[in-house]
């Protein structure tokens, strides 16, 4: 029972720290939008090129790459759940919280599920402005509920990654600086922004292995149409197996702080 | 019952270090306790096992009659804690933060409304409730995490270096809290660099250097434990630190009856005699003919600056934390 109330007041406690930080909100928006507005008009003639409408199933570059723009949002914001973790230890408010009684768990579901709030909301402003802009789901509304439950189970896993790197290095800018440094390579040799017979072959064989490619291929089966119940599961299935593992590091790691 | 009673505790870390070796002491109901001791004593670490938030090595260790390990969470509900450095969520008002303090100690939402109202006003916080704790001063900061550790009513208190860092004023007004929260039948347990608060508040104290407890008692029979008098001497070139002239003034020293104790000090050189005040004219004699010239020469009874420095051979100076840490009333939020 305390579990459930102090993991609710923790979760408005993130909620509230987040709202009065609107510039960290603002700059995590900012990037998805601008590459929603800009990067789709500057690659909008790929949509021309031989093979891409037959290939995808798109009608336009923005169609297409709206999905990419969705899950690069969810996990950039997912990784700055480790400085937050950070902030907490460095502080000294998570010794403060840990002089009460307060239940261990909710300390780490608290910070979770803000997150995961978080994640689900940037995800509706950016499918939204995709709407706006001629992109929107061939399955409708349980279509556009699906990908956020996708994103959701997403964000959560790879939160993990920033949370475990922040309790084993108490350090945010350790998080900030490995986070850059796995964004762009998996996010460019994945199929998130390029069809995968665009690629170069090697590219080609590494991006079917990137479980960024596999999780967007399940936000795009709901997205454009030829919906394909098997890429939803595969992508619901790499996202439980990361998220075993970067949830068994952070558990680990965060009962080694805690004790 | 005593409120805290510690028995051959020992805390070795993960390298080897042993911060804590093997102490005891017991804390009794209701007591304004001092914990004092020199930078790297064992005093955070003691406090840190003591608050369930670091796990001792071996010895045993009851709060209000519980284990600290196998009760920690009945514990918890009992105690409060002020670490060293002011912990409060910025992001969060006054109010809010005290709200999430109660409700991560499972208080009621009403009774807890009440009791951060009466809170707030016991803190002067009651203006600046509803701002941004970012835009408090040092001194309002300090008070509202001060007031996040009662909002419980616990009945120990645990306060490392609660007044480190802040202007006289401010310094002032959190001991007056700490005396009125005593008087009501709190138990409180204080490190801390100020030795004339100590002397004045706590009703007995322990003196803990390199991990072991090198005295305990009640201020005034720590004090008389010295028996003696104490007299400083300066030397004209300042400080003797080279060691042949220290060396040259303690032999001088050592010649002299009546003198009970001779410590290094960093203004010179401390000695500890009975009726030390006629013992001056002597020293003076002796020194003068030794051809070395005194620059200042004082007779005092014993503090406990005198207590601490005979245990520990240093002496307490919190006006040096105070230059590089301070934050005053009007301080500027560090961010």
């Amino acid at each position: 029972m305390t579990l459930f109330s102090d993991t609710s007041h923790l979760f408005v406690r993130s909620l509230k720290k987040l709202f009065r930080n609107p510039i960290l909100l603002f700059f995590s928006l900012f990037q998805p939008i601008i590459f929603l507005l800009l990067f789709t008009q500057l690659f909008s003639k790929f949509a021309d090129l031989p093979g891409f409408l037959q290939l995808t199933g798109a009608t336009s570059y923005l169609a297409f790459a709206a999905s990419g723009i969705v899950l690069q949002n969810g996990f950039s914001s997912a990784f700055q759940s480790g400085t937050a973790m950070v902030d907490d230890l460095k502080s000294g408010f998570l010794n403060k919280m840990l002089a009460t009684p307060v239940s261990r768990p909710a300390i780490l579901l608290g910070r979770i599920f803000s997150d995961v709030f978080r994640v689900i909301a940037q995800s509706s402003i950016i499918l939204g402005l995709a709407f706006v802009l001629g992109a929107s789901a061939d399955t409708g509304i349980p279509g556009y509920l699906l990908m956020l439950v996708i994103i959701a189970f997403f964000g959560i896993a790879w939160s993990g990654i920033s949370l475990a790197l922040g309790l084993k290095t108490k350090n945010s800018e350790a998080v900030f600086g490995i986070a850059a440094f796995l964004t762009f390579p998996l996010l460019f040799m994945s199929t998130a922004l390029v069809p995968p017979s665009f690629l170069p072959g090697w590219m080609g064989q590494v991006s079917q292995f990137n479980p960024i490619s596999i999780t967007v291929d399940g936000l795009r089966t709901i997205m454009l149409p030829g919906f394909n119940i098997g890429k939803v599961l595969t992508a619901f299935g790499v996202i439980g197996g990361i998220g075993i593992v970067t949830m068994g590091a952070t558990l680990y790691l965060f009962r080694k702080v805690v004790s | 019952m005593p409120a805290v009673q510690v028995e051959n505790l020992v805390k070795t870390y993960g390298d080897g270090t042993q911060a804590v070796k093997g102490i005891s002491f017991n804390v009794d109901d209701g007591e304004f306790f001092g914990f004092l001791g020199p930078n790297g004593a064992g005093k955070s670490t003691t406090i840190k096992i003591l608050t369930t938030l670091l796990r001792k090595t071996s010895g045993s260790a009851n709060v209000a009659g519980l284990d600290i390990e196998h009760d920690a969470r009945k514990v918890r509900k009992l105690i409060g804690v002020q670490m060293q450095d002011t912990v409060i969520d910025e992001d969060l008002t006054g109010r809010e933060n005290l709200m999430l303090q109660g409700h991560l100690q499972q208080m009621r939402s009403e009774e807890l409304k009440e009791r951060v109202n009466e809170l707030l006003k016991v803190v002067d916080l009651g203006d600046a409730a509803d701002k941004r704790s970012a835009y408090y001063s040092g001194g309002m900061k300090k008070r509202l995490d001060l007031a996040s550790t009662l909002v419980h009513r616990p009945r120990i208190l645990f306060l490392d270096e609660p007044t480190t860092g802040l202007d006289p004023q401010s310094r002032a007004q959190v001991w007056s809290y700490l005396k009125g929260l005593n008087q009501t039948g709190m138990t409180i347990f204080i490190t801390t660099q100020y030795l004339e608060e100590v002397d004045r508040l706590c009703r007995r104290l322990a003196i803990l250097d390199h991990g072991e407890i090198v005295a305990q008692g009640s201020p005034s029979e720590l004090k008389s434990e010295i028996g003696a008098d104490r007299i400083t001497l300066g030397f004209e070139n300042g400080n003797p630190g080279t060691g042949s002239l220290k060396d040259k003034a303690k032999q001088v020293l050592g010649n002299l009856g009546g003198i009970s104790e001779i410590v290094d000090s960093d203004e010179g050189i401390v000695i500890y005699a009975k009726n030390g005040g006629f013992l001056v004219p002597d020293i003076v004699r002796a020194f003068d003919n030794a051809e070395i010239k005194l620059s200042s020469i004082g007779v005092s009874s014993p503090t406990l600056d005198d207590v601490f420095l005979k245990h520990t051979g240093r002496r307490i100076r919190p006006e040096e934390i105070d230059k590089s840490r301070a934050t005053g009333v009007f301080g500027r939020r560090r961010r």
